[in-house]
């Protein structure tokens, strides 16, 4: 992994786990057959996110919210002209080659979607498992399988789905899914969890259950997790809250929750 | 250790699969279908080309060449060479008992030493046999198989190429003709053995009168031409022959066009045997010494072609280099009195000896149906070609459908290798059940090919392998295994070839696009 100057931190705060420094992001889309036209996304994003933080990003749609996760979480890069970039305890994410950038991914971050993106073709158990069998390999998830099975099992059994091992996604109801998706990217244990409009697909008391089930994960390992919401109601379950609007910060509120 | 999974579940649950599949299949199974017969019928006809004509010919057409004996000698004596024997070869006129007329080749042969370079006695098909008993009506069974019949005395005199007169007992000379130079006797398209019925036959009055078709109980008149050293040819010589016994190899093109005759018979009709040069002492009449002639040389027998055989140690070309070096020391040791032997053998236009591999003897007709097959195999390659674009538009679809797949396992941090390798396996493996399932498919249809044609024939009156075609009556049906495997291989082939193009495309696709692909 390539690294970069570590971004600057006050004594008052610990260095951020994950930093998005001056980050910016325009589409280049095309429009008709031949034309393009750029649609900027965001303008020069900086936002730290402390280890053990709940960091809630609120937004309107269009705010540029969902893409900045996808810039944490290296789906995506950020605009190469600006001289800012993500950063992942210090490292510039931004600057790591592709088998980095998958490493990355695999390892050091869990990424839970809007629209659970369960594979339909796998068991509940095998979706939870896909993680591992991508981030161990095949020879090594072969000698890890037991270990990694009893820890899928152990994640389904703690959100509740353990009777679900053996069903299909189809089979399952929205929240169900959604638990499973969070199962899979916990599976690997990475220090950050990255959700994407985790509720926006459910009603709004399994919305909340699903709320409940990261609190309480994350209340048992400290993991950091950012989620990215339009709800006020469940960003104000988290520590901090940065409001995103036309793809900037307008404002940063530490919450009641907030333990600093 | 994801990609084993996926192409597990993706196989089993998806329509698309099984249709690509299927497509591999069938084309598998064409390819190794045309490729066996095709084969099958090559090989046939190569070992039935090479059964009347040994491995290697030495030959010098027309004139032919004396000291054949000693060159035969010298020939068996290598530990290289199986056998040898003297043939004369030349075109005749045969006449057949209706009054036609038909050109063909004369082999005279010395049925000993013939039978030992060639399947002589195979060949001979009024013979006795084990066959299936006929039918009452005689339709449908093999005439051999009856036990009153005269198959023994006519193997006899297939062997001896002759005929003991019933009258006198003495020997006369007879023919052997192929089996389908008269057409007199026909193949049962069911059973496959011929018979023979009652055939007209035309008198001098212009009548016709209707007798048996069994040739061996008929006469043929044979017409050849001699010709002098030169080439120039001296007179038609026609002679009356009773016949011996048919003789059938089973390629076509010999056993309508071939005939069969004792050695010295040829060689006394083409003045091919041996002779004195004599000088008449007087020409007036009234000389007393006319008639008298002074004996200036003997000449020697000839014939125009020495058939080899090998023991198998080597390959054709080898025994026909082999045979030039000892015929090149014969010629050493008879110079003068045999066709010179060339430095090189075989060489175009050097006014040499020629020695030739069966393979160059058939060339025509092997060529032709390598030819053919060559050109088959190729119109099939370009229809494997459209079975993989075919393979590639299926996968395309599959990619596009699976795009959000592809999406999540990028997100969860799979490689673009890992998920190219997904798609090859995944191709891989239809190929491989496809490919399977055809050769399995084409290996069931050429083992039964022969009882698959006679039904098509029963119920649609299609006849699709017609003899006169194909000079067989039997289509092969054997699949050799290594074919089978380069065929699977090729399925495989290009199964991954039209998943990598797919494949490509999947892993060079952006989560986030992917993701977000509806």
């Amino acid at each position: 992994m390539s690294t970069a100057a570590a971004p600057s931190t006050t004594e008052s705060s610990p260095a951020p786990i994950l930093e998005a420094r001056a980050v910016a992001k325009t589409y280049h889309l095309k429009v008709g057959r031949f034309k393009r036209e750029d649609v900027p996304v965001l303008h020069g994003v900086d936002l730290g996110v402390e280890p053990g933080q709940w960091v809630a990003i609120l937004g309107a749609s269009g705010s540029g919210k969902s893409t900045l996760l996808h810039l944490l979480a290296g789906l995506d890069r950020p605009d190469s002209k600006t001289e800012g970039g993500v950063f992942f305890e210090s490292q510039a994410v931004t600057r790591f080659g592709s088998r980095s950038l998958d490493r990355y991914r695999a390892r050091s971050v869990g990424l839970v979607f809007q629209f659970y993106h369960l594979l339909p073709e796998l068991s509940v158990v095998e979706n939870v498992l896909l993680g591992a069998m991508v981030r161990r390999g095949r020879f090594a998830y072969r000698r890890a399988q037991p270990e990694a099975r009893a820890r899928a099992t152990e994640l389904l059994e703690s959100f509740g789905l353990a009777h679900r091992l053996r069903h299909r996604p189809s089979q399952l109801s929205g929240g169900e899914r959604q638990r499973v998706a969070i199962a899979r990217a916990l599976i690997n244990d990475p220090k950050v969890l990255l959700a994407d409009e985790p509720t926006g697909n459910l009603d709004h008391d399994t919305g909340q259950a699903i709320i409940d089930a990261l609190a309480a994960e994350r209340e048992r390992t400290g993991r950091t997790l950012v989620m990215v919401t339009h709800d006020p109601q469940l960003a104000s379950r988290a520590d901090r809250v940065v409001h995103l609007a036309e793809g900037r910060i307008v404002e940063t509120s530490r919450t009641e929750a907030d333990p600093s | 250790m994801y990609q084993a999974l996926l192409t597990r579940r993706y196989l089993s649950s998806k329509i698309m699969p099984l249709l690509a599949a299927i497509a591999v299949m069938l084309c598998t199974a064409v390819v190794l279908l045309v490729w066996s017969i095709m084969g099958g019928f090559l090989v046939m006809l190569l070992d039935a080309g090479k059964a009347i004509v040994g491995d290697v010919a030495v030959s010098w057409p027309t004139a032919g060449f004396a000291h054949y004996e000693d060159l035969i000698d010298r020939l068996e004596e290598d530990e290289n060479v199986a056998g040898a024997t003297p043939v004369v070869e030349t075109f005749g006129m045969l006449g057949l008992p209706d009054g036609r007329l038909q050109g063909v080749t004369v082999q005279g042969i010395d049925v000993q030493s013939y039978a030992r370079v060639t399947e002589y006695e195979r060949f001979l098909y009024w013979k006795p046999t084990d066959g299936p008993t006929p039918d009452d009506d005689g339709v449908g069974g093999d005439w051999r198989a009856d036990e009153i019949g005269p198959w023994p005395e006519l193997l006899a005199d297939g062997l001896a190429l002759g005929e003991r007169d019933r009258v006198t007992g003495e020997f006369e000379p007879a023919l052997v003709p192929g089996i389908e130079v008269a057409g007199f006797s026909r193949r049962d398209p069911e059973s496959g053995f011929y018979r023979f019925g009652p055939v007209g036959m035309r008198t001098p009055e212009g009548d016709v009168r209707w007798e048996s078709g069994f040739l061996p109980f008929l006469e043929l008149t044979l017409n050849l031409v001699p010709v002098d050293r030169t080439g120039r040819p001296i007179e038609v010589v026609t002679r009356s022959y009773p016949v011996a016994n048919e003789f059938r190899t089973e390629v076509f093109q010999i056993d309508s066009s071939t005939v069969f005759m004792p050695l010295a018979e040829a060689q006394r009709l083409l003045r091919l045997d041996a002779a004195e040069l004599v000088r008449q002492e007087a020409t007036d009449p009234f000389d007393e010494a006319f008639g008298q002639v002074e004996v200036l040389d003997e000449s020697p027998a000839r014939v125009t072609t020495v058939f080899v055989r090998g023991t198998g140690s080597m390959t054709p070309a080898e025994l026909a280099d082999r045979c030039h070096e000892i015929y090149m020391e014969f010629e050493r040791e008879r110079r003068g009195q045999v066709p010179p032997a060339g430095a090189t053998r075989n060489e175009p236009g050097s006014g040499s000896i020629q020695i030739t591999t069966w393979e160059q003897r058939q060339g025509m007709l092997i060529g032709a149906v390598q030819k053919e097959i060559a050109l088959v195999l190729l119109i099939l390659l370009v229809i494997s070609f459209t079975a993989s674009f075919l393979i590639l538009a299926i996968f395309w679809a599959m990619v596009s459908e699976k795009t959000r797949d592809i999406g999540i396992l990028r997100s969860i941090g799979a490689t673009r290798a890992g998920v190219a390798w997904l798609w090859l396996r995944y191709g891989l493996a239809i190929g491989l059940i496809g490919s399977i399932l055809g050769a399995a498919l084409a290996t069931l249809i050429v083992w039964n090919i022969n009882p698959i044609h006679d039904w098509l024939g029963r119920t649609f009156a299609i006849t699709v392998w017609d003899p006169k075609v194909y000079y067989f009556s039997r289509i092969p049906n054997d699949v050799e295994p290594v074919k089978a495997a380069i065929v699977v291989a090729g399925g495989l082939g290009f199964c991954l070839l039209g998943a990598l193009i797919p494949a490509i495309r999947a892993a060079f696709l952006k989560p986030v696009e992917a993701l977000r692909f509806e």
